[in-house]
This record gives C-alpha cells, structure tokens and sequence, in this order.
C-alpha cells in the first residue's frame, strides 16, 4: 500500500474573477520510505501539490489517501490530528513559534498528541540535531540553520511516518543547507520515512530516489536516479 | 488539558507584559466598582445598627400645621389603649438668630429645634468636648449649637443669642444628633432649645413654617407596624404623615441600594471602557498569532485547542487585572483622611463609616472584571479558526472566506446579551440596565460614525506636500491601524468631561443672567397681616423702594370634582399626587412671566364665587381641566374654586415668582394670611446684614434669606457634581490614553520596521518624530472633536429636555476640549513610540 496516494487531483481558484487552474489533474503514488523530491520553477504548483498532500488545502476534484485513508472530506480538526499523528512538517522560513524557546518547539506537538514522556523524547530529539546546549534559546537568538534543525527535530518528535520539507534549504546558506539535507537522508535511512521535499535545488535532488518535476500545475516524473550516485 | 495548560503558561511568559497592560484598563473599572459598593455597604451596615437612631423614636407623627384638638383626640384615644406607651413632642423651623448687641448686623439663618425633656427615646447626642446630653442644658434659656454657627457668627460657648423675641445662652455644641434626617438639605446650622420656647420666642405664627412631630416608643417592635396602619386609617383626612422608623429605614436602604447600583453602573461604564481594551488587543494579538495558531494546526491542535489556549489566558489575565483593580480599591479607601470619613457619618447621622473592602463588592468586582475580559475577548479570538496552516506555505494571506461567519454572528450575539445581563445585574433593574447597554451602543455607534466621517474629512490632506503630515494622514488609514478604537475611546472621555463642562457652563450662564440687577435676592417669608406696612418702612429705608409684598395662604387640596379625575378626601389628593402643601396668592393681574394658554384670565371685579388659575403643569401632569372643581383646605378652612384658566409660568424668569394656583381676589374672604417679598437687596455685604438683622429684631417671626449664599451653594453644588462627573471622565480619558499607548506598543514592531526603511531611505528621526506628532495629534484633534460633537448633542438635550433652560453651546470649552485632547494625545503616542524612533534600522531590519 502507498504511503502517499492522489487520484485525479486538481486545484482551481479563482483570481480576477476568473478560474485558473494551479495543478492539473494529477496521479501520484509515494511507497513508503521513498525519497521524493518535486522541483520546478516559482509557481509551478510545488506548494499547492505539498500542502494537499498535508491537508493544509482542499482539492476541486480527486481524491487524497494517506497511509491507506482518504483525506478529501476531513473537517479542520480531523486533518489537524491526521497531521498531528502521521505528517511532520519542515518549511523554508523555519516558522517556529516566536514565543517558545527552542526546547518548548520540539515538546508542544509531544504535548499535542499527549503522550508519556514528552520531555525526555524532546531532549533526546534536541541531541539529535546537536542542539542539547541551546535549548533554552528563543527561535530569534538562533542562527537559520540551528532554526532549521529545530524544525526538523519538531517534525519527527510523534514519530510520523511522513515527513514533508518545502524548500528546507532555501533560506541557509550553501554549506547549512548540505547540512539540513544530510540530516534529512539520514533520517530517510535510518527511520524508513517517507519524505516529499520541494526544492530549487536540481543538486539535492540528487539525493533523492525520484524526483517530480513541476511546470505551469503540470506533474512528470524526471529520471529516477541511482541510489549509489548518491553517496 | 495539560497541553493547554502547558501552552497557556508558555504564552502568559512570552507576552503578558504587552497584554497585561490593558487589563489595567480593566482593573481601573473593578476599583470603581468595589470601593464605590464597599462605600456604600458600609454606610448601609452602619445605617442598620443605628435605623432607631434616625427617627429617635418608633413612630412619628408629623404635620406642617398646629395640632387641632380634633387630631389630638385622635391620637389620644388611639394611644389610650397602649401599655407602657412613651410620648414627646418636637417642632421645627427655620428661622434667624442674631446678636443680643444691637450694633452688630450678624444674623444668620438656622434650623432651629424644639425638643421636651424625653427626647430622644433612641441614640445620643454628641457633643463637643465630650460633654454629656442632659435635658438641662435646655431649661431656663439654653440652647444647643452647630459648630458652624460658631465659626459664622464669631461665637462661643457661653455666649447669648437672640431667636425671635427670645435670648438663649449657648450651652453646648451639637456633633452629632439623633432624629436628623439623613442627607436632608438645610439651610443653615442646628440650634436646639426647649420646645416650648420655640412658641414663647413668637416664632408659631400664623402661616408659619413650623414642622410639628410627636414622637412614640412602644414597649415590643412588633406593635410598630400595626400602629401605624392604625394611624394611616384614623388620620386619612388630616394632614398628618405617619411613619415609623422601619419605614424610614426601608426607604433610605432602598434610596441607598439604588444609590449603589448607579454607582456600581460608572463603573460597569469604566469596565466596559476597559473591555473595548481588551477586545483591541485581543483583536491586534491574535493578527500577529496567526502564524503560530497555523504552525500549532499543522502539528495537529485543533480549533477547539487553539481557543481553549486564548481564552484562558484572557480569563487569567482578566482575573490578574480584576485583582488589580481590587488592590486599587484597597488603596484609595485606605487613602480617604480619617477626617473626611468622620465628618461623613457625623453628616449622615451615624457615628462611623468603615472604609474596609466588603467580601460582595471584591466578588462582585471579580466576577465583572472576569466577564467582560473574556466577553470582549471571545469574538476577535474566533478568527484563531481562520488561521490556515495554508498560509505557512504561501507566505501570504490564506484567501479569506466569503461565506457568512454563524459562529461569529451567534457569539456577538451571545455576548451582546451577555452585556445587557451584567449591566442588569449591576444596575439591579431591568430597564436600568437595558438602557446602559443600549445608550452606551447607541453612543458608541454616534461616536464611531462621527469617527469615521471626519477621518474621511482628513483624507484630502494625504495628497499634501508635506512629507511628514501626508505619512501622518495616510497612518490613520493603514492596515491594522487602531484609530477606530483610539477615537472611540479618547473621544468617549473626552465626551464626558467636555459634555459635563460645557453643561456646568451653560448652567452658570443661565444663574448669571438670572442674576440681572432687577432679579430677587433676597426673599422675606412669614410677613403677618399687621407687620405689613412695618416691614414696608424698613425695607424702603434700606433700598430705597419697597418691593410688593405678596399674600400668601398655605392650602392643600381635599377634593377634586373634575371631568378626567375625582377624588374626596387627602388620601385622593396623595394618590392624584397632589397632596403636598401648597402656597397660593391672589390678584387681579397677570404677572409679566405668566401668560394665559386655556381659558380666560378674570378682570379686577372680586369674584362672586371662588375661582383658580393653575399652572399648566398641573394640566399637564395631574390632568386637572378647564372648568373641574377643587376643594382646598386652607387653614382649617375649606374652599371650594373652579378652574377657569391656565398659565404658563416662565420659571426662569424669578423677578415676579411663580405660583401653582392663583385665585381671583375675594375667593377668600378673610382667611388669615401672611406675606412675603421678594426684593433685590442692597449691593454691599454690610447693608444686606443690617437690613436682615433691621427686619428680624423688629418682627422676629419674619425669616429673611439671602438668596446670594444659597446660590453660592448652588454653585458649589454645581461644581462638585462636575467634578464628580470629571473624575469619571478622567477615568474614561485615562483608559482611553492606555488603549492608545497599548496599541502603540502593539503595532511597535511594524513602526519600527517602516521608521527603519525610512531611515535607510534618508528620513532623520526629526522628520520621523513629526510625523509621529503629526499623526498622533490629528488622531487627538479628531478624537476631541469626536467628544466635543457628542457633547453639543449632550448638552443640548440636556438643556432643551431636561433642565428646560437656553441652550448655549460653549465655544471655548469645546476648543479648549480639542485642543488638549489633540495635545494630551500627541505627547501620549510620541512618548510611547521613543523606542521606535531610537531604534537603529539595521536592528529593526534583521529583526523582521
């Protein structure tokens, strides 16, 4: 069973009164553990096709499956849970809340779901991206990439089998941004985890098992690239 | 839950230093409505302790005319029948008092008392130094003082006074007194004496102003209320109140409870000011939170979640600022002087007033304080529902929906309702509070149109050349700004102190045109038929002409046969709400502030038969007609007149007085009557003192006031309520300076990123600076004139509807009011924004 499935998806809305169509009607299936990568240029439909997935957007037509469930008629607070159990999120501006120190970033979808042993996992979280010593430290007092790796320790804190990634390297520099991008392998590698990035990027796509290119709300799938080119 | 509460702690750390400060706003309405309830309370608990004190008795028995044996055997016989019964009698007037040494002009007008030896059966008197009540600091010539009297007349203890034709030795000095009624006005100080040197001093004439009493205890309490209904029914036809101390009780707790809840309602005003605050932060917070309400949903918190976050911190905050405002309350009952405090209860009768904090008034206040923080923070925390994760990817605005928000709508509604039960529950009454809610929405609605018109007005001066006042325009109409709000609330408070100054100057320029050369000022009562031409002599020696002297006859009516109503007895004219007494007169002519709108006026032939003019109020109100009989008991005699006029009396115009019924010459035959003058006095302080002291030593049953000192009063009066009034509006003109620095602070990151880009494109912080003084003083200037317009519509129904006089609209204190608001809030922003304008760009740049 596909861990991510869209049958005849499309998004149309309207702008000057008039439809447009963002992403055409689209069909995709992501297996789990696969690494997958969509580019395309600036309003393309990366975005929209990303936040569909995630349920942050309802489609005009077709039907969404996460790990086997349709999606399409969840209510709000429906996909909000779904999200809250099965997708992290990582997004290019970071978007941690201003007001929670970097610890508290990683506990509060912890404290969501409401599970036993919030802040130990946080913790252990906060060692993986090698940010144990600046826990206490407000998103402003972080430089991007540490935000970034916060970001990332957020999105994996409920264990969800997916992991989405809008260009998460977009605003870090080169060397930061190889960085993120081996963290995210690694955990691709390690945890088995579905992982649908969007990216600019066309290197870090080497880095992925496929990628889906993008152009005026149309999908195609580029060469799959060997896995060995990789390393 | 434990997220929530987790959240809420998280959030409450990060950010209650900018929200905490407008529930300052809140908690400056929870310490009105607590000390102000404590107040009260306390004088009502002290009130119940001392309710005998107050009448000095059980049961009194009260009449503006001698006892008729006909009454006295009434009593009697009902009092015959009652065991260990006791029974005194009392009599008071108001009267003058002068020196014994002839040179000196000293008079004074007081309330004189006349007491027998069982008085009072309840409560003590208080006398200065300590000294104990004894009846015989009374016999043979005594008298008790107020301390006031003392200090007008330059007197001591010890001293002599002439009452009447009587000579008193000041014995004592009065601090306090049993049988005083609460709050009643006065006209002068308290002399107390024996009670049948009231009669030997020639004060009881005919005519006179003497209130008689008799006073009884019963042996049980429970005698009290069936004595009283007993007197009710024998005493239907007389003029006699009866009362008992219960009733009086009842009456002023119930004056007193009403007295709370109004006051309770100023500040319900003040909490609402404070709730609109609340709901302009809440309004600016949850904008600049949607982005982390959209990451909390995309972790997966629901709606449900998000709200339960917000609303308990609103609730916590509130509750913090309620407890605030309870922490004020303390500290401002705690800094009255213990002074005032004791002059207070020694006014009201009691012996003291606890200025502690009562356990309902902090509970009372709490729970207001809570309510409108959350009822005013509910609906703009509802767009936390819009927020969407959508727009963490778009980095933009999520498209907003164009359906009809019913969540919203039912909750405005919810909490519109809401308001009208709180107000309901702190005015105690139904429409009270039903017509604060509704005039303080229909204020606001004025107020926000008058707002939004006149920034419309200013609209044109966004195409200025002058870069510094074209940004300043422009800010008022940017996103998120909060010139609504400041508007409504700068210019609310501004609306109470204009309104109430212009008011008070629109009042004092109607007393000065009363004041005109020719207007009365001095007022003689109690002339007797024989001291007439007497009293004519003395005044035309001192003013150089002697003023009309006007017959007047006291007369309350028994009976109307009329074509809307009827009624046979004094019972009829209570109900009818005629029966109080009335001071009539008669002549032949229209006097120049009466004129004829029914009926005809008759000529200078005497009448046949009785006939009246009433005064159009009595048509209007009592319905009485053209052509309806009434009965009047005039001194014990009865007099039926018919109604063959009625008149319209400019009572505004005192210079000829004003009379309710006036009868045809003859209608009387020869009733016993007195007079009374009206007379403007001579100019110096001097010669208005001798002439009062000229007509007392000769006819010391004539009472002459000076009508100057009781406008003087007036003034005094006037001027207490306006400060009163002021203090309110200070309030509300402080809440709305919060609102404004609060919001200031709010919107600081967004002005210190633009004061940034200005920076960077070459604009110094003077050029900044004025145009934040700029901004802030258009915003002021129109806030003002928000209030001052409100105020002209205030003032000017207040005078058409209420106080019937001119209306005459107050330029300069509408100018003033506008300017100072412009200034007050130009100096408020610009202060508030320092942080912005020193702020460097780089700084503010990275930050965004």
């Amino acid at each position: 069973m596909a861990m991510i499935e869209l049958r005849c998806v499309s998004k149309t809305v309207s702008s000057a009164g008039q439809p447009l169509t963002i992403l055409q009607p689209t069909d995709l299936l992501v297996e789990p553990g696969e690494f997958l990568s969509v580019v395309g240029s600036s309003g393309s439909g990366k975005s929209t096709l990303l936040g569909l997935i995630a349920g942050l957007d309802t489609p005009s037509s077709g039907e969404i499956f996460i790990d086997g469930v349709e999606i399409t008629g969840f209510d709000e607070d429906r996909l909000a849970r779904l999200r809250g159990d099965k997708i992290g999120f990582v997004f290019q501006f970071f978007h941690l809340i201003p007001s929670l120190s970097a610890f508290e970033n990683i506990l509060v979808p912890l404290e969501i779901a409401g599970g036993a042993g919030a802040r130990e996992k946080a913790e252990e979280l906060l060692e993986d991206v090698g940010l144990t010593a600046r826990g206490h430290h407000y998103p402003s007092q972080l430089s991007g990439g540490e935000q970034q790796r916060v970001a990332i320790a957020r999105a994996l804190a409920n264990d969800p089998p997916i992991l989405l990634a809008d260009e998460p390297t977009g605003n870090l520099d080169s060397s930061t941004g190889h960085q993120v991008i081996d963290l995210l392998v690694d955990i691709n590698r390690a945890k088995r985890m579905t992982i649908v990035m969007v990216t600019h990027d066309a290197e870090l796509t080497n880095r992925s098992d496929r990628v889906l290119s993008m152009r005026d709300g149309k999908t195609e799938f580029a060469m799959p690239l060997e896995r060995s080119t990789q390393s | 839950m434990l997220f929530v509460a987790k959240m809420v702690y998280r959030e409450l750390k990060s950010s209650w230093k900018r929200l905490a400060f407008f529930f300052i706003c809140v908690a400056v309405g929870v310490a009105a409505i607590v000390a102000l309830r404590s107040l009260i309370q306390n004088v009502r608990l002290a009130l119940g302790e001392e309710a005998r004190t107050l009448m000095a008795g059980d049961v009194s028995l009260s009449t503006d005319q001698p006892w008729s044996d006909g009454v006295r055997d009434v009593i009697d016989a009902r009092l015959a029948n009652i065991d260990s019964l006791q029974r005194t009698e009392t009599v008071d007037i108001t009267t003058m008092v002068r020196l014994p040494d002839e040179t000196s002009a000293r008079t004074k007008v007081v309330e004189l008392r006349g007491l027998r030896p069982e008085f009072p059966f309840y409560g003590e008197f208080a006398l200065a130094g300590g000294e104990t009540y004894t009846f015989d600091l009374l016999t043979g010539g005594g008298a008790l003082v107020g301390p006031e009297l003392l200090t007008q007349m330059g007197l001591e203890v010890g001293d002599e006074i002439l009452i009447g034709s009587g000579k008193f030795t000041i014995r004592g000095v009065i601090l306090a007194e049993p049988g005083r009624q609460l709050g009643a006005f006065s006209f002068g100080p308290r002399v107390v004496v024996e009670h049948g040197a009231v009669e030997t001093a020639g004060l009881l004439t005919v005519g006179s102003r003497a209130r008689r009493q008799i006073l009884l205890r019963v042996e049980s309490a429970d005698e009290v209320e069936p004595l009283v209904e007993q007197f009710r029914d024998d005493l239907q036809d007389e003029f006699v109140r009866v009362a008992s101390y219960r009733g009086r009780e009842n009456r002023i707790e119930r004056n007193l409870e009403r007295t709370e809840n109004y006051l309770s309602l100023i500040g319900f005003v003040i909490v609402i000011l404070g709730g609109i605050g609340v709901w302009s932060v809440t309004r600016v917070f949850v904008q600049q939170r949607l982005r982390s309400v959209a990451i909390l949903k995309c972790l997966g918190a629901t709606n449900g979640r998000i709200l339960a976050i917000y609303m308990t911190q609103v609730g916590l905050l509130g509750l913090g600022g309620s407890l605030l405002g309870v922490g004020l309350a303390q500290a401002a009952m705690g800094a009255v002087p213990e002074s005032f405090s004791e002059q207070a209860a020694s006014a009201a009768g009691l012996s003291g007033i606890s200025m502690d904090l009562t356990g309902s008034a902090v509970l009372q206040g709490l729970l207001v304080g809570l309510l409108i923080s959350l009822l005013f923070a509910v609906v703009p925390l509802l767009d936390v529902r819009h927020a969407k994760p959508l727009l963490l990817l778009r980095h933009g605005r999520a498209e907003a929906s164009l359906a009809i928000d019913w969540v919203r709508l039912i909750t405005i509604g919810f909490v519109g309702g809401a308001l009208v039960v709180v107000a309901i529950w702190q005015a105690d009454s139904f429409k009270v509070g039903l017509w604060v809610v509704g005039g303080f929405a229909v204020v606001t609605i004025v107020l926000h149109l008058i707002g939004r018109g006149l920034v419309r007005l200013v609209a044109p001066l966004q195409l200025s050349g002058w870069f510094p006042l074209r940004h300043a325009v422009l800010n008022l109409s940017r996103p998120g700004n909060q010139t609504r709000v400041i508007l409504l609330s700068v210019g609310l408070g501004s609306f109470f102190i204009i309104g109430v100054h212009a008011m008070q100057a629109n009042l004092l320029s109607t007393f000065d045109l009363e004041l005109r050369d020719d207007t009365p000022d001095m007022f003689l009562i109690d002339i007797q038929e024989d001291q007439v031409d007497g009293v004519r002599t003395i005044l035309k020696d001192s003013v150089g002409e002697s003023p009309a002297l006007i017959p007047v006859l006291r007369a309350r009516i028994t009976g109307l046969e009329g074509e809307q109503h009827s009624f046979e007895n004094a019972r009829g004219a209570r109900q009818a709400r005629l029966g109080r007494e009335y001071t009539v007169t008669y002549r032949a002519k229209l006097e120049e502030n009466e004129r004829i709108i029914a009926g005809r006026f008759w000529d200078e032939t005497p009448a046949l038969e009785p006939e009246v003019s009433i005064e159009s109020d009595l048509y209007e109100e009592q319905g009485i007609q053209l052509g309806d009989s009434l009965r009047f008991d005039v001194l014990g005699r009865e007099i039926t007149a018919r109604v063959t006029s009625i008149r319209e009396v400019q009572w505004d115009d005192s210079r000829s007085g004003g009379f309710m019924f006036l009868f045809r010459p003859g209608s009387f035959g020869e009733a016993p009557h007195s007079y009374i003058a009206l007379m403007h006095g001579p100019n110096g302080v001097d010669e208005r003192a001798r002439l009062q002291r000229d007509v007392a030593a000769r006819y010391p049953n004539v009472s002459i006031i000076d009508g100057l000192p009781v406008i003087d009063t007036l003034r005094r009066v006037l001027e207490y309520v306006t400060l009163a009034i002021s203090v309110v509006g200070g309030i509300a003109l402080f809440s709305g300076g919060l609102i404004l620095v609060g919001s200031v602070a709010m919107t600081k990151f967004q002005r210190a990123y633009e004061a940034a880009i200005f920076k960077t494109l070459g604009a110094n912080t003077r050029v900044l600076a004025t145009m934040l003084v700029l901004e802030y003083g258009v915003l002021g200037a129109l806030a003002g004139t928000v209030g001052s317009l409100g105020a002209l519509i205030l003032t000017w129904a207040l005078a058409a509807q209420v106080f019937d006089i001119t209306w005459m609209p107050s330029g300069f204190v509408n100018v003033m009011g506008i300017g100072l608001t412009a200034v007050v809030v130009a100096i408020v922003g610009l202060i508030s924004s320092l942080g912005v304008l020193q702020r460097r760009p780089m700084f503010a740049l990275r930050a965004e």
